[in-house]
């Protein structure tokens, strides 16, 4: 139990929950204390000491569910005569019924409903050679030999339970639970079905085939129905385990890549995830500087405060109070380029800024191609995605200028810059040729405390052409590369490191 | 005095016990309490305000026999006022008399080091235990026949209140540095902390704690709170008050009602002697369940919907 206990603890961590040595610890008493006989009593008491947040709660609740339950197959083998009226239901449930029914009929006695279904009969042996064109040779009914390889011996016997317990342990055996990738699943499976002792059971079938006597060749049709029935339900274990085990390597492997890849190469069907990935990022970094810390200056006596808590001792002052300062919140301006060439990036400089809400309350932003609109209501009234996606309908037409834009800045909201106030604009700085307005960006430059450009273009084309980039630097204190979800995580996590 | 090891025996015979006294809770709230009392654990409660978190605390005390010791967490809380402080006055009156007794003490000393060594057989009198102040902390390590220790919105907190915390939660001892290493009595407290999530618990806390997450209960369990808490009112009248109540969680407010609104509510439909809902009188009482103007405002307007519903068999 202990070993299971512990696999089960890595497809948690599997499942993103975070689980550390102690917790296992807790777990493996917990679970002596509760026993494993109640599965609804242990499942209370692993998802109190396991999971520690509610998302976490929700990911151990189905990950349990899965994990624990036992993987029963739940159909039978295509056993002699066991045709039942769902059959009818599906068609090609129909079709496999109808071959078994063929096969085996009445073999070894078994065949409990084999009277009634004579009429049956005839039908799908038809449609049995339809779907398959080289069906076996109709042996019809009679005695069947008995297999002799214990695979095929559980087989035909329909041991459900031996072949499961059969099945988890040849699993164990080949380390299914090292699976990474989907493309292994076929490997995983042939090799389940080999340590089950495949070979031995094609070579029965094979040298049946060949056989002279009736009764061992319908056993050898039989056996390989069985055998393919069988592949079906390993494949079906190796996908659940899959699941299990290793989904998340590979999401863990796309998103690292995603966060290298340049943010204007994003493809619209990756959007949903590298939504979670900011969202993620920027939970790890609001939980990083969500502690507001006081910066406490040594050497600066509060006289004060340390009058006042000496007064009980006598006025004899041993108990020393120093000045400290609080840490304000970073107030942050995001003046964003949303014309097409750079509009990807600004939707995913916005999501990231936004998504930070918790660390940067006073975040306001601003859209332009030409002129110069603030968006921060957008985001108050509504979702990061609708607000991202309205404003970039809303403001993303016109050529970009870049002047235009720094003049309607400065008629609306320059004043409300102050010295605690950090701007950040992220554009190419291409400005088709027209007048830069470079003494607008110096007055911005010098209002506030810090000035940052992001720049999504690599450093050696920002010279090149129409790019402003080399006047504008002149009044940044600051000037970034920014073309990856990498880059914007560096870049915000130093923003809430230098302001504090 | 109630037996203690007999109610903990099971998750079923705690969750009996916590019925007898009033406090209906969840197949999961008693496992919780079962782990902590038999792992002795501290536990971490989460959940949104007014389910019932402290009111977990309260009635465990009550139902093991043991004390409370609460201690209300707010921004600023620090050692001194959380685990111990010297006690300065006393500290200060003792030197008098010392200072004034220091004749007798040394007479017949002869030299420096003979007096030296005299006042070295004081010791460290002014820093025993003699003159420590206990506070929340320390007085539940010292209980000696157990207690429950509540740790109030441990959230509200600085971080460094909680590292303070974690030598507490994991080894029931707290170091003082003059004296030395205070352990738990024979029977360490048994914690709750609980936190509103205003902000994130770190991971060391976490860790240490069992943790458990009480959300709001579905409407059969409701009911049943109602009737442990305010037994007179009518059963119609509670199914529908109790719809009405999931009927409004189910809407976007500013801050949906909890289980703590619904037993007012019912308390005061059950001083106005109703029997039944109807629009004209949620709609005077609505202040009572909803705690935001705009939330009121907005309810109003689909009223007669939410009644109709409610009241609908």
């Amino acid at each position: 139990m202990e070993r299971t206990l512990s696999n089960f603890i890595r497809a948690l961590r599997n499942a993103e929950v975070r689980v550390s040595t102690a917790e296992t610890l807790d777990a493996f008493n917990a679970m002596e204390l509760v026993g494993y006989r109640d599965r609804a009593f242990l499942k209370d008491a692993l998802s109190m000491v396991l999971p520690k947040t509610a998302d976490e709660k929700d990911s151990f609740s189905e990950c349990f569910d899965s994990f624990f339950s036992f993987k029963k197959f739940e159909t039978d083998p295509p056993r002699a005569g066991e045709q039942d009226s769902d059959a009818d239901v599906s068609e090609e449930g129909h079709d496999q019924e109808g071959d078994d029914a063929e096969g085996g009929q009445g073999a070894e006695g078994r065949g409990e409903g084999a009277g009634g279904t004579g009429g049956r009969k005839s039908k799908s042996k038809k449609r049995g050679s339809a779907v398959s064109e080289e069906e076996d040779e109709d042996l019809g009914e009679g005695e069947m030999s008995d297999p002799t390889s214990a695979l095929g011996k559980l087989l035909i016997e329909g041991a459900r339970t031996e072949l499961a317990m059969a099945m988890a342990s040849a699993a164990e055996a080949v380390n299914l639970k090292e699976i990474q990738v989907f493309t292994q699943k076929g490997l995983y499976t042939r090799r389940i079905m080999e340590q089950m002792g495949l070979n031995d059971l094609s070579r029965e079938i094979t040298s049946l085939s060949q056989s002279r006597s009736t009764p061992a060749r319908r056993l050898g049709q039989e056996l390989k129905k069985r055998r393919e029935w069988l592949r079906e339900q390993v494949r079906d274990y190796v996908e659940q385990q899959f699941l299990l085990h290793a989904d998340a390597t590979g999401r863990r492997l796309r998103e690292d890549l995603l966060r290298r890849v340049k943010l204007s190469n994003v493809e619209q069907r990756n959007f949903r995830l590298i939504q979670e990935v900011v969202f993620r990022m920027a939970k790890k970094l609001a939980a990083l500087h969500s502690r507001r810390k006081k910066v406490f200056k040594r050497g600066a006596l509060n006289v004060p405060r340390t009058l006042r808590h000496n007064m009980a001792y006598d006025g004899a002052i041993f108990d020393l109070h120093w000045k400290s300062v609080k840490i304000d919140r970073p107030k942050v301006f995001a003046i964003c380029d949303v014309s097409g060439s750079v509009a990807n990036y600004a939707r995913f400089m916005l999501m990231f800024l936004y998504s930070l809400e918790e660390v940067m309350p006073k975040v306001r932003s601003f859209a332009f191609s030409s002129d110069l609109a603030e968006v921060t209501e957008l985001f108050e009234r509504n979702k990061i995605e609708d607000a991202i996606a309205k404003a970039l309908r809303d403001y993303s037409g016109g050529s970009t200028d870049y002047g235009q834009a720094f003049v309607d800045f400065k008629k609306n909201c320059l004043d409300d810059v102050d010295n605690r106030t950090t701007i950040i604009i992220l554009g190419d700085a291409r400005n088709n040729y027209g007048d830069p307005r470079t003494d607008i960006l110096k007055e911005m430059y010098d209002r506030c405390k810090r000035l940052i450009w992001l720049n999504p273009e690599s450093r050696n084309s920002w010279t090149v052409g129409d790019a402003e980039m080399r006047r504008y630097s002149a009044y940044c204190h600051q000037v970034e590369e920014c073309n990856s979800l990498m880059h914007l995580e560096r870049i915000v996590g130093n923003l809430l490191r230098t302001v504090q | 005095m109630p037996d203690i090891e007999q109610i903990a025996s099971s998750v079923e015979s705690i969750r009996k016990t916590f019925e007898q006294n009033r406090y209906i809770c969840s197949n999961q709230i008693a496992t919780a309490v079962y782990l902590a009392f038999h792992l002795k654990k501290p536990v971490l409660i989460e959940g949104p305000p007014g389910v019932g978190k402290t009111e977990l605390a309260k009635t465990t005390a009550t139902m093991f026999g043991m004390p409370l010791i609460r201690l209300q967490c707010y921004e600023g809380l620090d050692e001194a006022k959380a685990l111990y402080e010297w006690k300065y006055g006393k500290q200060l009156l003792y030197t008098q008399v010392l200072k004034e007794t220091l004749d007798e003490v040394l007479q017949g000393a002869k030299g420096f080091k003979e007096s030296v060594s005299r006042l070295h057989e004081f010791g460290d009198i002014f820093f025993s235990e003699e003159f420590i102040e206990p506070r929340p902390l320390l007085k539940a390590l010292k209980e000696e026949h157990g207690c429950v220790l509540l740790i109030d919105e441990v959230d509200k907190s600085d971080h460094e209140f909680e590292s303070l915390l974690l030598e507490i939660l994991s080894d029931y001892q707290v170091s003082i540095p003059e004296i030395g290493t205070v352990k738990a009595m024979a029977e360490p407290p048994l914690v709750f902390l609980t936190s509103n999530n205003t902000r994130e618990i770190s991971d060391a806390l976490k860790r240490r704690c069992l943790h458990l997450y009480i959300p709001f209960p579905d409407v059969e369990l409701e009911q049943r709170i109602i009737h442990a808490r305010v037994p007179e009112i009518l059963p119609e009248l509670r199914r529908q008050l109790v719809n009405f109540i999931h009927e409004l969680r189910g809407l976007d407010l500013k801050k949906v009602p909890a289980i703590s609104e619904t037993i007012d509510w019912a308390r005061t439909l059950l001083l106005l002697h109703t029997d039944r809902l109807d629009p004209e009188l949620v709609r005077d009482t609505l202040n009572v369940i909803l705690k935001f103007q705009e939330d009121i405002v907005n309810v109003e307007a689909e009223l007669t919907t939410l009644t109709s519903k409610a009241t609908k068999t």
